[in-house]
């Protein structure tokens, strides 16, 4: 495994308390829910850099929306 | 900085096992190693099946894979990790891994896990392809290296893949599910590991 560096990470209720709920969702560690957030965040950039559009689509009615990031 | 493991393999033309060397990352030489070393064994192979008359379909379905490409694809990027086996100096297997994937059995439904989006071990040790291998337990020790990243990372030991028609009942010795074909990748069957099926996988190697 890597050697890995250690922060503080600031953080209101709000955000713990969302931070909890998707760690206990997705049976993650708080660490290795927010490393798994970085890994997304920087594919999703890479592809909105290429010019990629971010798309959701519900698998019901076939709707389709654009998440917008600016 | 890349991390090295000693594993051992099986190889059929010696005594007793061989030592070798899982590499968490797929670097230059290993590209290399698939344009010097790989690129002519198969060439080789695909002409003797051509010589031989052997319908395509019972070709490799993996020959088109080109490495170089795949590698340059996800350079630098955090969610694709790829790991190598070094035998004899030469690179004996590669994986290239996605960490941005999401199980699908109901059980694990929604939770993350290792999806390995290649897995090819060099033609030489590959018994379908008819020569005796030169090594054995190649892809295994890929596999095995792939729970323990997912362990590593907290997913528990789940992981996935899109598993080429050749491959499958190889995926199905290694304890995996059979989602069955995945309209959305090619048909391809999708095969996952469960954290039970990842903890007997790993005592059983």
């Amino acid at each position: 495994m890597a050697a890995k560096r250690t922060m503080t990470l600031n953080l209101t209720d709000a955000e713990m308390s969302v931070l909890d709920a998707l760690a206990m969702r997705k049976d993650l560690s708080k660490t290795a829910l927010l490393r798994q957030a970085l890994r997304l965040y920087q594919t999703v950039e890479a592809r909105v850099q290429r010019g990629d559009k971010l798309l959701f689509e519900n698998e019901a009615t076939k709707e389709k929306a654009e998440l917008m990031l600016l | 900085m890349v991390e090295s493991t000693t594993i051992h393999l099986r190889a059929p033309a010696r005594v007793g096992s061989v030592q070798a060397e899982l590499r968490d990352a797929i670097e230059t030489q290993q590209l290399v190693d698939w344009e010097q070393f790989w690129r002519p064994a198969l060439a080789e192979v695909l002409a003797d099946l051509d010589r031989r008359g052997v319908p395509r379909s019972a070709w490799p379905q993996s020959r088109h894979w080109n490495w170089k490409e795949k590698a340059e694809q996800v350079y630098g990027v955090l969610a694709y990790r790829g790991f190598c086996v070094i035998a004899d100096g030469q690179t004996q297997g590669l994986a290239q891994i996605d960490l941005n994937r999401f199980a699908r059995l109901p059980e694990q439904s929604g939770k993350p896990l290792v999806h390995v989006d290649y897995l090819e071990v060099a033609p030489w040790n590959r018994p379908e392809l008819g020569q005796p291998p030169r090594f054995r337990g190649v892809g295994s020790a890929l596999i095995a290296a792939s729970v323990q990243l997912s362990l590593d990372e907290g997913f528990k030991g789940r992981i996935g893949l899109h598993s080429v028609p050749q491959a499958d009942d190889f995926y199905r010795r290694c304890g995996m599910s059979d989602f069955g074909p995945d309209p959305q990748c090619q048909n391809l069957r999708y095969f996952e590991m469960t954290v039970e099926q990842a903890r007997a996988f790993l005592e059983e190697e």
